[in-house]
């Protein structure tokens, strides 16, 4: 099987400590629940990610380097 | 009332009424189905009763005692003799009937499961998720039970047919149950079965004997249990459906009983909504404001559609009342029942499936509730989001060029209707004065004034003068539109924002719009007919908003791509490119002719001095007169060739599409983007001036003459086409022999197919080229296509060379007959002739067969084009609709109105595309951008440094205002 989270095309997922996840809903004023959503089904999401984590996504960006996006893992 | 500052919204919530709630804020209850009396009074306790509101003028209401038009009306209510339905609500009932005890009316889930559901009903409201999902799969499991988890009672299976009955579904002993058990007991032979004596029967049954004989004759029903026994012994089914109404009455005694907390896990809140109330027992009736009747020319009334189902209802409700008194039997009660139901139903709403609507008594449909707020032309998308407004003008556009874009001609005969809003003060008093005194005639005059106690006055051609003196500070006048004011401009449809744009008013003569061409592409009009909107402005923040975000000027460059969607278009490039491709010279008079619309007054020094001893100036002279004095560029343009601007001096190349047109002209681009959005417009209006002087100064016009070939070109062209006819009988031979080779992916057939194309095209381009050869540089075609202003080579190639392959659906044309295109052909000629290759050009005309399968092919685009415009139409509807409510936040985020995040940052790099320099080629020099700032914090130490940005953003007023301020690059002092 082809494990897709390791091509190149797919960006960086990485689970969220809860520290920095503090920081990050508190920096934005938010609950996590209104954070867009991903499904924990998704392929591309790391072995550990449970529901109700929150990923960091690194994507390479066209106009700028690197745009970062957080994402609330759902079933 | 009418100034009142306006609410917010704090929340809002829906859920059902009770009826005791609509006895409550009903005015009346409604008894007789009469309207009116014979001397035409309103019958109390009628539909037309005057407590709910009234609709003539003059009369008070006797509810609050308010006149026609402040008064909104009032509820009333009819008792209805037996609970309805209520249609909007059959899905729901349904559900609810599935999912709760036939006994014990409690929801069919143990207590862990209930609980469970509500725990997902719970999550899906936070992560803000449809909770029909949820409430759907819990109905789903509860339908599984046979039994109830608290109560032990059988369930049975609910039938709904539509719109408003529903059964349930028991199975009973069928009747003929002694006929089939004694078949069953004849065994078959056939099928090896044996026959069973009712001996063996009583035996394998456990039944005593005398029962069985018993039922074998159909004297006795087996019970329950005895039944299952048979059905086991000889593997039969005794069983029949038995379907049992359900009546509304019914309904609404089980749903009573509906325990609150098993609601909430179905998504309902019992505090707001009972389920019993979709069953209805009282019936609001709407106010006579919302249905006022409408007394025709001859003096009758005539009633509203509502009015008129209002009259069904209680008419039956009457009848119904009537015959369960006199005790009529229960089969008429239930007919009345049901019709009691119709009418309630198609009342509110008359388009249902599986029922006939109720008609008017001409045949036309009633046009009942939901048809009011449903659809295009219902409440919502008619009404409320379309509502047709005031200080509106629309007509036909057409072009002048002597406008600025910024501008827009305004009929005199719209200015003087559409007016603006003056408040006097002691400083405009005169000025107010004038309009007034002008009266509503005379062009700069005035409609209307308002006295300072809010009285408004009409302005007549006899009051005028009398008025004019009045006019005081404190007084409102409504002036007439005059030269200067700001008005938003519209053409639908409106696909994005530069569809509508603020254009400043220049009042003219005659009966159309007129617009500088240059804003054609933005709007993609054209004056074949077109016509557009003007909207005149109401107040001050409106004004001032849309000049400064709105303006024409400002809509320069586009979201879309971040370059210039305005530009020069079609005979400005052709202009351009007349005067700077052969770089050709100009004496003094010719010069100043060509820039004497422009702010230039005063030619630089010659380029040189001529034969005579004249002095001359080149077009490249002229059109650097029109450049900022110190921009530098240097790129590829249209022509090919190398485009230098240096200090503001063109030194090479060709001005044309690349360089100062619609799409991204490079020099209109990096003007906009540098010097800002005023010296853009300037520049734009400059260059498309300039181009029209110049593009007369040579004159350009086209004929049938400028696209014929000479002779000899001709023979060489038919000799290519002859060529690629032998071809193409090669490949068709090749073809029939089997010798031609597929490619790769491709059957024998379609390899024949392409090449034979592939031939045919070179033909083409081998026709066009030959035909290329004869043409002058100076041949308006070749100048057109050359400079980008309009067609291209290809057009050329079809009109001097071949026409060439029409193709229906990318392939050669195959339709038509059996086996041929038409009867003019043999059965299964392969030939280029035969299948719509057209060896002609538009020049020596098409014979009637090329004329033919030309028609077939561009039948195809226009079709295409007709589709497509409605495909995209809807998709941009849906699309607008799931993006109407994003909204870019003061931190940066992009949400929605619930506060969800979409994006981190607007567009990844949260920076407009309008701001950004874009195109791969010219990467962002950071370092340049980094000295620079330094560079300003290090000289504002010196005394000079506040004025150091020496290229200050012109203002943003009017046109009028900024020209001088663009002129000199040092910011001068404002006064």
């Amino acid at each position: 099987m082809v494990d897709v989270s390791q091509h190149e095309l797919v960006p960086e997922h990485t689970v969220l400590e809860e520290d920095v996840l503090e920081e990050v809903l508190s920096e934005y004023d938010i609950d996590r629940t209104d954070l867009p959503k991903i499904k924990r089904n998704d392929s591309a999401l790391p072995d550990e990610a449970a529901v109700g984590d929150v990923v960091k996504i690194v994507r390479n960006s066209r106009t700028t380097d690197q745009a970062v996006v957080y994402r609330l893992v759902v079933e | 009332m009418q100034n009142s500052t306006p609410k917010d919204i704090g929340s809002i919530n829906f859920g059902l009424m009770e009826p005791e709630e609509y006895r409550e804020m009903s005015a009346t209850k409604i008894i007789t189905a009469d309207t009116y009396d014979d001397d035409g009074f309103p019958i109390d306790m009628g539909l037309m009763d005057p407590r709910l509101g009234v609709i003539d003028p003059g009369l008070e209401c006797k509810t609050c005692g308010k006149h026609s038009g402040s008064c909104n009306g009032h509820f009333g209510h009819i008792e209805l003799a037996a609970p309805v339905i209520h249609v909007g609500f059959t899905k729901l009932i349904r559900r609810l009937l599935r999912g709760t005890c036939r006994e014990c009316s409690r929801l069919l889930l143990t207590e862990d499961e209930r609980g469970e559901f509500y725990d997902q009903i719970d999550d899906s409201r936070k992560l803000g998720r449809d909770l029909n999902d949820v409430t759907k799969a819990a109905i789903r499991q509860a339908r599984k039970k046979d039994r109830c988890p608290h109560c032990g009672e059988i369930q049975y299976d609910i039938d709904h047919e539509k719109p408003t009955t529903y059964y349930e579904v028991q199975q009973v002993l069928a009747s003929e149950y002694s006929q089939r058990i004694a078949g069953a007991m004849q065994g078959d032979e056939e099928a090896g079965i044996e026959r069973t004596t009712p001996d063996e029967l009583a035996e394998k049954t456990e039944i005593d004997i005398g029962r069985v004989n018993e039922i074998l004759s159909g004297s006795f029903r087996p019970r329950e249990g005895q039944r299952k026994a048979i059905e086991k012994a000889l593997d039969i089914d005794l069983t029949e459906e038995d379907t049992n109404k359900l009546m509304p009455s019914d309904i609404r005694d089980w749903f009573e009983a509906i325990p609150d907390e098993d609601m909430e896990v179905l998504g309902i809140n019992p505090e707001r909504s009972r389920p019993e109330w979709m069953i209805l027992t009282v019936l609001p009736v709407p106010p006579v404001t919302a249905r006022p009747s409408i007394t025709l020319d001859n003096g009758q009334r005539s009633e509203d559609d509502l009015t008129h189902k209002l009259v069904d209802i209680i008419r039956i409700n009457q009848r119904f009342m009537e015959n369960r008194e006199a005790g009529a039997p229960q089969l008429i009660i239930e007919d009345l029942w049901e019709l009691l139901q119709y009418h309630v139903t198609t009342f509110m709403d008359n388009e249902i499936s599986g029922t006939p609507p109720a008609r008017h008594r001409s045949g036309r449909p009633l046009k009942t509730l939901s048809q009011r707020l449903k659809g295009k032309e219902g409440r919502f998308r008619g009404s409320l989001s379309g509502k047709r407004v005031n200080f509106s003008a629309r007509t036909v556009i057409s072009p002048d060029p002597t406008l600025s874009l910024n501008e827009v001609g305004v009929p005199d005969r719209v200015a003087s209707e559409m007016t603006q809003t003056m408040n006097v003060t002691e400083r405009n008093v005169d000025e107010a004065r004038r309009y007034v005194s002008n009266g509503p005639e005379a062009h700069p005059g005035a409609n209307y004034v308002r006295r300072p106690d809010g009285r408004r006055l009409k302005v007549t051609e006899k009051n005028c003068e009398q008025l004019a003196e009045k006019v005081d500070a404190g007084w409102e006048v409504n002036r007439h539109l005059v030269d200067g004011d700001i008005v938003i401009f519209n053409r639908q449809p409106s696909l994005h924002r530069m569809s509508i744009m603020a254009h400043e008013v220049v009042v003219m003569p005659y009966k159309t719009f007129r617009l500088n061409t240059v804003v054609c592409p933005p709007y993609n009009a054209d004056f074949d007919g077109d016509e557009m909107n003007m909207h005149a402005l109401q107040n001050e923040e409106a004004r001032a908003e849309a000049r400064v975000l709105m303006r024409v000027q400002e809509q320069i460059l586009s979201p879309r791509f971040g370059e210039n969607i305005i530009g020069a278009i079609q005979d400005h490039i052709s202009g351009m490119y007349l005067l700077t491709h052969d770089n050709p010279r100009f004496n003094e008079t010719q010069a100043l002719d060509l820039l004497r619309a422009t702010r230039i007054d005063e030619l630089p020094e010659p380029s040189g001095v001529d034969d005579e001893g004249e002095p001359f100036w080149t077009g490249y002279d002229v059109f650097s007169e029109l450049l900022p004095d110190d921009l530098n560029l240097e790129f590829t343009g249209t022509v090919g060739d190398d485009v230098v601007i240096e200090n503001g001096q063109l030194l090479e190349g060709t001005v044309a599409e690349d360089e100062v047109g619609e799409f991204g002209g490079e020099i209109v681009d990096t003007i906009t983007k540098v010097y800002g959005n005023t010296r853009a417009r300037i520049f734009v209006n400059e260059v498309s001036t300039l181009a029209m002087r110049a593009i007369m100064h040579f004159g350009f016009s086209i004929g049938i003459d400028d696209e014929t070939i000479p002779e000899e070109a001709q023979a060489r062209i038919d000799e290519t086409i002859e060529d690629a006819d032998d071809r193409v009988e090669e490949l068709i031979e090749a073809y029939e022999r089997g010798e031609l080779e597929s490619l790769p992916g491709r059957t024998v057939d379609e390899t024949l197919e392409m090449k034979i194309m592939q031939t045919l095209s070179r033909a083409r381009d081998n026709a066009g080229n030959i035909a290329d050869e004869h043409f002058d540089d100076d041949n308006p075609a070749v100048v057109m296509a050359e400079s980008g202003a309009r067609g291209s080579m290809l057009n050329l190639t079809q009109m001097a060379g071949a026409v060439g392959q029409q193709a229906v659906r990318g392939e050669r044309i195959n339709r038509g007959y059996e086996d041929r295109t038409l009867s003019h052909y043999k059965p299964n000629d392969l030939s280029a002739e035969a299948h719509g290759f057209v060896e002609n050009s538009y020049t020596s005309g098409l014979t009637p067969r090329e004329f033919f399968f030309h028609a077939m092919g561009g039948r195809e685009g226009l079709v295409d084009t007709a589709v497509r415009t409605s495909k995209s139409g809807y998709l941009q509807r849906r699309l607008i609709n799931a993006l109407s409510e994003l909204e870019t936040q003061y931190d940066g985020t992009v949400r929605d109105t619930s506060d969800t995040i979409v994006q981190f940052e607007f567009g990844e790099d949260g920076t407009s595309p309008v701001k950004v320099s874009s195109g791969d080629d010219n990467e962002i020099d950071v370092e340049q951008i980094a000295d620079q700032v330094l560079d300003s914090e290090f000289a504002s130490e010196e005394e000079r440094a506040e004025f150091l940005g020496t290229k200050a953003e012109p203002t943003n007023l009017s046109e009028y205002a900024d020209d001088r301020l663009v002129e000199g690059t040092e910011v001068t002092s404002d006064d």
